[in-house]
């Protein structure tokens, strides 16, 4: 049986500075996960810093999952995958002051 | 109906799952996300060269996900039939819109018949009835022959600024078409902004909303079009018929590699800096031909 697989752009040319926080996305239905987030454009003091992922059972509350994301202070793509996350997915950071990315994020999910 | 013979109205009676629709002759695609998204997808605005050149409003329409309906305090509702049901969800600022389209495109310039169950409910961030946070879902065809692009819109107006309305309108003005890029080739227009709404003939339409933000009940929808005179045949929601003699569609001049286009859409939108979701349990869209 081919395993069901679906790509979410949960995030699109949106500018991360300070605090971000990534839609609640349901994934019930899949056992494995990969976030991407691509960075077209940085300024600031943005290498090094990681986004967390999250998970929650209602999709309001919400719990750091283990995993983590690299964000890349240039153009180009890192990601973080996991596995075993239960329901609803997101990723979480902060960015130290005068760092900002524009970003693309995408949730790789499959059976 | 021409074509719908005794032998596939038996075989539509007999299996649970088509029982509860009545399509037409041909059934062009059935989807009841118990198996994927089956090609609805996220709507994005026009661009060339940088997505900036995208018109601000389509810039961050919220994609569908599969949501097997799970609430906080009473866990998995699941679908109407089976698990999961394809879920739009709002982010939580006022007028955000969740969008999922299907593109396809016809074969017969005759009538189509889309047929869905859906659900719509604000996220239970509160403990109260909340019936008036999500203000609109929608459904609409985008649709193109060899003269005119037609735009069928209806939504279901729940509330507005706080206040109740539940109303069905459908939309005919077309919204302004403005140039991207610098090729020639593109161009974009908002239809689904939130201006020229007109109301459906009738009576408001109370939908069955229950008493708590995290019970939700399943509505049906048949929106019935004809492709050859690019008219209304049919609205139904639930119990009620409408008259859609005096229900029009979007109409404007045919575009440039749009032919024969037959796209579905759903939307939700939230009338309140809080999530809203609209669940669709399954869509059958048929066609009338021999």
């Amino acid at each position: 049986m081919m395993r069901h697989s679906h790509t979410a752009v949960v995030e699109r040319n949106r500018v991360w500075k300070g605090t971000f926080e990534t839609e609640p996305y349901e994934a019930a239905w899949a056992g494995e996960a990969i976030f991407f987030v691509r960075t077209l454009e940085a300024s600031g003091p943005a290498a090094d810093v990681h986004a967390r992922v999250q998970i929650s059972p209602d999709g309001m509350y919400w719990c750091d999952e283990g995993a983590r994301v690299p964000l890349r202070g240039e153009p180009g793509v890192a990601f973080g995958r996991l596995r075993h996350f239960g329901h609803y997915l997101r990723l979480v950071g902060e960015l130290p002051e005068g760092a900002e990315i524009r970003v693309v994020v995408y949730l790789s999910l499959k059976e | 109906m021409p074509g719908y013979d005794r032998t596939y109205s038996a075989a539509l009676r007999a299996d649970p799952r088509l029982s509860r629709f009545d399509p037409l002759s041909h059934i062009i695609f059935f989807d009841d996300f118990d198996n994927g998204l089956q090609g609805w997808t996220a709507l994005i605005g026009n661009y060339e060269k940088s997505l900036n050149s995208m018109l601000p409003p389509y810039r961050d329409l919220r994609p569908p996900m599969l949501s097997n309906a799970t609430m906080w305090d009473t866990g998995s509702a699941g679908a109407l039939d089976g698990t999961y049901a394809m879920k739009l969800a709002t982010r939580a600022e006022a007028g955000g819109l969740a969008v999922a389209v299907k593109r396809a495109t016809w074969r017969v310039q005759g009538p189509i018949q889309l047929e869905a169950y859906v659900t719509f409910k604000p996220e239970a961030t509160e403990l109260e009835l909340s019936e008036r946070d999500v203000r609109a879902f929608g459904v609409l065809f985008d649709l193109q022959d060899a003269e005119r692009r037609v735009m069928p819109h209806l939504r279901y107006l729940n509330a507005q600024a706080g206040a109740p309305v539940a109303r069905w309108q459908y939309k005919k003005d077309r919204e302004a078409l403005e140039d991207i890029g610098a090729s020639g080739k593109t161009r974009s227009h908002f239809h689904l902004a939130p201006t020229g709404w007109l109301e459906a003939p009738g009576d408001p339409q109370p939908l069955c909303y229950n008493e708590i933000a995290t019970k939700q009940n399943w509505h049906y929808l048949k929106v019935g079009f004809d492709l050859a005179s690019m008219s209304f045949l049919s609205f139904r929601c639930n119990d009620r018929v409408y008259d859609v003699s005096q229900i029009a569609p979007m109409v404007m001049p045919a575009m440039a590699n749009l032919w024969c286009m037959l796209n579905t859409v759903f939307w939700v939108e939230t009338d309140l800096d809080k999530r809203a979701f609209l669940y669709v349990d399954s869509v059958l869209l048929s066609g009338e031909w021999s």
